[in-house]
Order: C-alpha cells, then sequence, then structure tokens
C-alpha cells in the first residue's frame, strides 16, 4: 500500500522535530539513557507530590468555602502552568522547523508536491508534536489533578469540574504553544530576511532562557491562594491565573470573568497571528530563498583583525572561535543562556524565599544574610559545570579535522588557557555581577572584599573542574550521561551541601574580620594558582580528545578491605 | 620526499588499505585515482595524520608520521573531499583561525589573508558568514587554508569540486607552478581529464590495494582515453553498457 504524500511529509516533519543532529550515534544513545533516567526522576518526584497533595486536601477544612476554592485555584494555576511551561519549553526548542524553511523549499518545491501539501504536512506534525506534549504532561498529572477534584465529587459536582478544568488546562498549554509560534510568524513576517536567522536564533535563546528562569516562579504557584483571595495585582500578568479565571467562569463564579476574558483574548489573539503567519508565508515561499545581503562594515573587520593580533596566537584564536560560536551557534547560544538561566532560577527561588528584604538593616536574622552570601556562591557552583557542558557539546564535528590538523604541544597549552578563561567568564564573572549589586546592597562597602574572595573561590573551582579537560570548545564528539546517574546525584548535593555551607562560613568569617579574609583569600588563590600550574605543565604532554568515548573499566565495588 | 611504506588499514575485521607503497618526490605531482571504496580517502586521511596506519609508515621529509605527528603535519596543506569547515565564521574569521593555530605570525596574516581573498574572489563576501557560501566558494576557502602557510605538501582530495570554469583553471595553473617551484602534490581525484593535464605520475587503487602505477607521459603516447581505458582494466570495472541496460528496463518495469 502507498503512503500518500501528506502522510509521508507529516512523518519526515515530525521526526526531524526530534533530530539531535549535533549527537554522534553513541551520544544520542546515551541522551536516550539520560532522559530515561531524568522520566524515572520525575515520575518518583510526581509521585512524592501526589502524597504531598493527598494531604492537603485531606486536612483543608470544608469552611470557609471560599478559603478551599482559592486553594484549589491556586493548585490549578501550578497544575495547568505544569504543562503550559513543558508546551512552551518544547515549541521553543524546535523553534527553527516551526514554519517551512529554505532547506524545505528546496527540497520539496522541486518535487511533484503542491504547496498546500508542505505546509498541511508541516503544520500536521507541528499539532502532532504540541499534543504529544499536551497529552503527556496532562498525563503524568492525571493524579495529582485527580486528587485537587475529589472534594468536588463528593458534592456531585465532579464532571463539571473536571470538563472545566481539561477545557482550561488544555487552552492554556496550546495558548503557551501559539504565543512561541506566534512570535516566530511575526520574525518570519516582518523581520528583514537578511536577520531572520539570527534574530530568530536570539529569540530561542531569550525564549528558553526566560521559560528556565521561570522556574522558581512556578514552583511557587500552589502557595498563592491569598493572592487569588486578595485579587494580587500580578494576576493579570500570569498567564496561568487567566485560564484558572477561565476555569471558574466556566464552572459559573464570574468574580473571575476579567482573568477568562483575558484567556480567551490572549489565546484568540496568537491564534491569529500563527494562522496570519501561515497564511503569508503560503503566499510568499519563494521569498525564503532571499540571499541574505552583505554588510559593509569596515570597522567590523578591522577589528577583527586587530583581536587576532598579539602573544599566544593559539590562545586568541581559540577564545576567538569561542566567542563567535557562542554568539552565531543557536545551539550553544541556548545552551548557555539556558543553563546559565537554570543556575540563575535556582538563585532566584532562594533569594526570594529569604525574609527580610522589607526590614530596616538592623533588624534582618542572620539567615537573611546567609542567604545573601549563599546566592553568588550556588551559582557559580552551577554555572560552572554547566559552561562546561556546553562548551563540550560539538558544532561540526566533520570541520574539526583543521584542529586536529593544526594541533601542537605548545598550542595544547593555549587551547586549556583560553577553555579556563571562557569558563572563568560566564560561570564565575556573570554569576558575580549579577548577585554583587544585591551584597553591595545589603552589606555596603564591605562587599567588594566579599566579591573579591568570592572571586578567588570561583577560579579555584573553575581550576578544579577544568583538571581533566583536554578538549578544544566545541570540537569534541559528546556523550552524555555516561557516569552512573545516582552515583552522580548523590556526588553533585554532596558537593553542593558541602561547598555552599564552607563558602558560606568563609564569607562570614570574612565579613566579621576581614583580615581573616584576607588570609583565606591568599590561600584559596594559592591552591587556585597551583592547580592552574600543574594544568599547564602537563597540557603540552595529553594530546587532545577529539572522540569522546564511554568509560570501559568496570567500576570495582571495592568491598574487601584488601 | 613522502615514502608511504606497506601502508595497511583496518577497520574492525574490514581490511580497507592492504600494503600501499609509493613515493611523491619535489615538484611532482601524483594523481591518485580509484572507484568508490577503493581506499582513497583512507590513505587520503592516512597521509595527512588525521589516522594513524595499523601497518606501515609514512615519512614526509625524513619525519614519520608516527615518531613526530605534530611536525609531519606542519609541513601539510590539506583541501578535502567535502566542504567541511566552520560555515558560521567568515571567510578571514576562518583564515586567521587557521592561520594563528599554524602559528603565522599577526604582520603576515592582515598581509596574507585580505590578499588571498582578493585574489580567490572572496573579497565582496568577506563580511558574510559561510552559511551563505556556495560549495565553489567553500572550496574556494578551503584551498586559501591550505595554501596559507606555504606547505611543502599539498593533498587536495577533489579540489575542483563545485569550481566555476574560471576558479578551475585558477588553480590548476597554480598546482603546476607549485609544483615547478618544488611543492610535493598529492592529487586525489575521480577526473581523468585533470590527471591527464595535471599529474606526472598516476596510481590507481582497487580493492584496498595499488593497481596500477605510471607515468602519465605513457598514457599520452598510447593516445586519447588511454588512461580511462587503462583504469576500467586495472580496477576490473564491469562492462557498463548491460549495466545501464539493466537500470533503464528497471526504471520502464512496474
Amino acid at each position: 500500500m502507498r503512503d500518500r504524500p501528506e502522510t509521508v511529509l507529516t512523518r519526515h516533519f515530525f521526526t526531524s522535530l526530534f533530530d539531535f543532529g549535533f549527537l554522534s550515534d553513541d551520544g544520542a544513545e546515551s541522551l536516550k539513557r539520560a532522559l530515561l533516567g531524568s522520566l524515572a526522576v520525575a515520575i518518583a518526584f510526581g509521585l512524592l507530590l501526589t502524597r504531598v497533595f493527598m494531604k492537603k486536601y485531606k486536612m483543608l477544612p470544608a469552611d470557609p468555602a471560599d478559603a478551599f476554592v482559592y486553594e484549589l485555584m491556586a493548585d490549578h494555576a501550578f497544575l495547568m502552568a505544569v504543562p503550559m511551561w513543558f508546551v512552551a519549553a518544547a515549541v521553543a526548542l524546535v523553534g527553527h522547523s516551526l514554519f517551512p524553511d529554505r532547506t524545505d523549499f528546496r527540497i520539496l518545491m522541486v518535487e511533484p508536491l503542491s504547496r498546500l501539501t508542505v505546509f498541511t504536512s508541516k503544520l500536521a506534525s507541528l499539532l502532532l508534536f504540541v499534543g504529544l506534549f499536551v497529552a503527556g504532561t496532562h498525563l503524568a498529572l492525571l493524579p495529582l489533578i485527580a486528587v485537587t477534584l475529589i472534594r468536588a465529587m463528593k458534592t456531585g459536582s465532579m464532571l463539571p469540574a473536571a470538563i472545566a478544568f481539561g477545557i482550561s488546562s488544555l487552552s492554556a498549554s496550546f495558548c503557551a504553544a501559539l504565543v512561541v509560534i506566534a512570535v516566530h510568524g511575526l520574525l518570519v513576517t516582518f523581520a528583514l530576511h537578511a536577520r531572520v536567522l539570527a534574530i530568530s536564533g536570539s529569540v530561542r535563546t531569550i525564549l528558553v532562557g526566560g521559560l528556565v528562569l521561570c522556574v522558581p516562579l512556578l514552583a511557587r504557584l500552589p502557595g498563592t491562594a491569598t493572592a487569588f483571595a486578595s485579587d494580587a495585582w500580578w494576576l493579570p500578568w500570569a498567564p496561568p491565573a487567566w485560564f484558572v479565571g477561565l476555569e471558574r467562569w466556566l464552572i459559573g463564579d464570574t468574580r473571575q470573568g476579567a482573568l477568562a476574558a483575558e484567556a480567551v483574548i490572549v489565546t484568540l489573539l496568537v491564534l491569529i497571528v500563527s494562522v496570519f503567519s501561515y497564511g503569508w508565508l503560503y503566499r510568499r515561499f519563494d521569498r525564503v530563498l532571499l540571499q541574505p545581503a552583505s554588510s559593509q562594515r569596515e570597522r567590523g573587520w578591522r577589528r577583527s583583525l586587530a583581536q587576532w593580533v598579539g602573544r599566544a596566537p593559539v590562545r586568541h584564536a581559540i577564545g576567538r572561535f569561542v566567542s563567535i560560536t557562542v554568539q552565531r551557534s543557536v545551539l550553544h547560544q541556548g545552551l548557555i543562556v539556558g543553563l546559565l538561566a537554570g543556575a540563575g532560577g535556582f538563585v532566584l527561588n532562594g533569594l526570594m524565599n529569604a525574609s527580610g528584604w522589607d526590614q530596616p538593616v538592623d533588624t534582618r536574622d542572620r539567615s537573611f544574610l546567609f542567604t545573601i552570601l549563599w546566592a553568588p556562591m550556588a551559582g557559580m557552583l552551577l554555572a560552572i559545570p554547566a559552561v562546561r557542558v556546553a562548551l563540550a557539546v560539538p558544532l561540526d564535528l566533520r570541520s574539526n579535522w583543521v584542529f586536529r590538523m593544526t594541533e601542537d604541544a605548545a598550542g595544547r597549552a593555549e587551547i586549556s588557557s583560553a577553555s579556563v578563561r571562557t569558563v572563568l567568564a560566564l560561570g564565575v564573572v556573570v554569576p558575580l555581577a549579577l548577585t554583587g549589586p544585591i551584597q553591595w546592597w545589603v552589606v555596603g562597602p564591605s562587599a567588594a572584599g566579599l566579591l573579591a574572595l568570592e572571586a578567588v573561590i570561583g577560579w579555584l573551582v573553575v581550576e578544579w573542574v577544568m583538571r581533566e579537560w583536554h578538549r578544544i570548545p566545541f570540537t569534541c564528539s559528546y556523550i552524555p550521561g555516561k557516569g552512573f546517574v545516582p552515583h552522580m546525584v548523590v556526588k553533585a548535593f554532596a558537593a553542593y551541601v558541602f561547598f555552599t555551607t564552607a563558602t558560606m562560613l568563609i564569607l562570614r568569617v570574612a565579613l566579621a574580620v576581614p583580615q581573616a579574609g584576607v588570609v583565606i583569600g591568599v590561600i584559596v588563590g594559592a591552591a587556585a594558582g597551583a592547580l592552574g600550574w600543574q594544568r599547564m605543565r602537563h597540557a603540552p604532554l595529553t594530546p587532545l580528545i577529539f572522540d569522546d568515548e564511554l568509560p570501559t573499566d568496570v567500576n570495582p565495588l571495592r568491598l574487601n578491605v584488601d | 620526499m613522502l615514502q608511504a611504506r606497506g601502508l595497511t588499514k583496518r577497520y574492525g575485521g574490514l581490511l580497507a588499505l592492504d600494503r600501499v607503497s609509493f613515493e611523491l618526490h619535489p615538484g611532482e605531482i601524483i594523481g591518485y585515482l580509484g572507484p568508490n571504496g577503493s581506499g582513497k580517502s583512507t590513505t587520503v586521511n592516512l597521509v595527512v595524520g588525521l589516522l594513524e596506519p595499523s601497518a606501515g609508515d609514512i615519512s614526509l621529509c625524513g619525519i614519520r608520521a608516527s615518531d613526530d605527528p605534530i611536525a609531519y603535519k606542519r609541513r601539510i596543506g590539506y583541501v578535502p573531499e567535502e566542504p567541511s569547515l566552520y560555515a558560521h565564521l567568515t571567510a578571514s574569521d576562518y583564515l586567521m583561525l587557521v592561520g594563528r593555530l599554524r602559528r603565522l605570525t599577526a604582520r603576515t596574516l592582515q598581509h596574507r589573508v585580505p590578499e588571498l581573498l582578493k585574489l580567490l574572489q572572496l573579497h565582496d563576501s568577506r563580511y558574510r558568514s559561510m552559511t551563505t557560501f556556495s560549495k565553489g566558494m567553500r572550496q574556494r576557502v578551503l584551498v586559501a587554508s591550505a595554501l596559507l602557510h606555504n606547505p611543502e605538501l599539498l593533498v587536495l582530495d577533489e579540489p575542483f569540486s563545485g569550481l566555476d570554469v574560471n576558479a578551475g583553471l585558477l588553480l590548476r595553473t597554480l598546482l603546476q607552478m607549485l609544483a615547478g617551484e618544488g611543492r610535493m602534490i598529492f592529487f586525489s581525484t575521480h577526473r581523468f581529464d585533470m590527471v591527464e593535464k595535471l599529474c606526472s605520475r598516476v596510481i590507481v587503487l582497487s580493492s584496498g590495494r595499488v593497481a596500477l602505477e605510471r607515468r602519465v607521459a605513457d598514457f599520452d603516447r598510447e593516445g586519447p582515453g588511454s588512461l580511462e581505458e587503462t583504469f576500467v582494466r586495472a580496477t576490473q570495472q564491469p562492462d557498463f553498457a548491460p549495466l545501464a541496460r539493466q537500470i533503464l528496463d528497471t526504471i520502464a518495469g512496474d
């Protein structure tokens, strides 16, 4: 039996949405294993959360009725926000494939296929993709949703309540997907074609970074019952709240009519923009073939030349290569921004939990100060390995022959140095630049000394993390999740607890006795310097790695003493 | 001189190259011919030092690749078969990167890179990332990067692929002049016409073994088409007419 062209094309578009082209076969296999492991952790966490919800709903008093409703609204905001987040993140990650592009035009339009076939297949694949994530996340949350609806079952209104929730939550998820599609659609429609690729890459990065930063806000939604009770100012700005309003309105609670209206208007608006963008591209599909015009920036040319001048040519070359790649590779830009945003979100959550922001300086308790001291250290500890991972993900493995051909002993040390500098800039300087002003605001000018000490500690962590780094950023094949996942999780957690506790104490001592801080700084700096010296001494003797390998040694358990 | 002795390469159980030996002298251009899967690309990867042989050795100007791979590779310029380069860079960024990795001085690069870009007609596109480049333009960037450090041995794997007529003629003339100045050129290709026009000697590879090694002048004496006929015989190619007939029958049937 012959497949219809629409079916074949839809299948092709759908599978290409999951194509991780940057990974080798081993890497893709390893990623699948890591994803399965993460799924298992997520399911375990979901079961734990279900128990927490069951306990909460068992203990919630029926009276006053409004108090129960506001708790329910807060929980439903969370239960709608989770699928919204996953769907928006998934669609944002495949932002480059949301509309038929130049490759589709070149390859498909020479085949006996109508433009309508190409577009409907693309839309169908996108719908399948979004549907898969919407269904998957809702199925995963089903036990939690059921727990929140148990009370309605007792009053006999279970079915209307479930339908209202279903309509609202599904609308919320599709709205989240449509927002991302509409943003990309506006770009395709209105941006100069020469800039579309670059802008859409940056938009994807910003969307992913923003979504990651939203994670702590999302986690706080179950605790927002009072906000719903008091009609907090931020509710009209929080998309999950709109759809909770829609749910209440569908049940018959007209008090949330404004939020419900907002949900309907925004959904319709992004739907119209998405449809318009598709329609516009359908009529002007040939436009995608236009080549970007060359810019005429003489200054850029001279600047680029000047940047190559100087000593340590290989270090400069690699530094420039890394800098251009981070600016132009959507994958790496997204990885770095996404991972740094993850670290930022974690720290932001900690800072938001601290009580004392609105109190006078003298009356703040010690835990507030500890949180302020904890923030940069936690940020660095998460950001440094994250940047290392981003540097390890390859760009174009077929092109790394040029580095293999030009490798030399002295160059290896310079490459190591360039890599460490990159991690220092992104993993230490960025977190300190973001948290430094907060520390200054809280502890005053003493923050300068603290920042210096934090920078030295960050340097030590970078040297430790990069001690086995024998590769050029973005040039070696990558196999994610090589280690034994539970072992890695325990190790990472222990490292986090030890590091943040120890460094908080050090910073506290340094704040109380600045002289002690200087001594500690010198000791930590000497340790970092020693590690750096050792790294530079060994680098020329160790060949660069261009092919990542799975560990072949069996890890002995060593249960016997000998 | 480039000397390959008993080069053998196995990929697991597959013998890709079986005791291949040849010499390439200064001023000489060797044409390296062979059908797909004959081991041409494996030889090229061994010659440029991207692969290590399972047996045998290779040396350039007395430096064995296995003894000092860095010094060995420093003397080589390479144009790969596929135009594999970091396309997110501009042409000048890429040449600067390669030049710095080759440890050319800033002064040399400041002069050499723009000049090469001008001469290879890439100057107008110097600010564009190479993602927008045609195959021919990428090929010209690769030729420039191979020549940038003025190497003693040029290893070219289908260098004319994608080049327009003018660029092809320029490259051919350039290669002849480089050979005239004493450079060694290892030229892997499928194009008999280019081998006849450029090379002094030809090596034909079949199933991982050297099937034929002759001077190109000998073919010239035997008349036009002689290289092609010899190649078909040496590589034991089937008669193509029945094969073409079969293809026609296949597409005509249900």
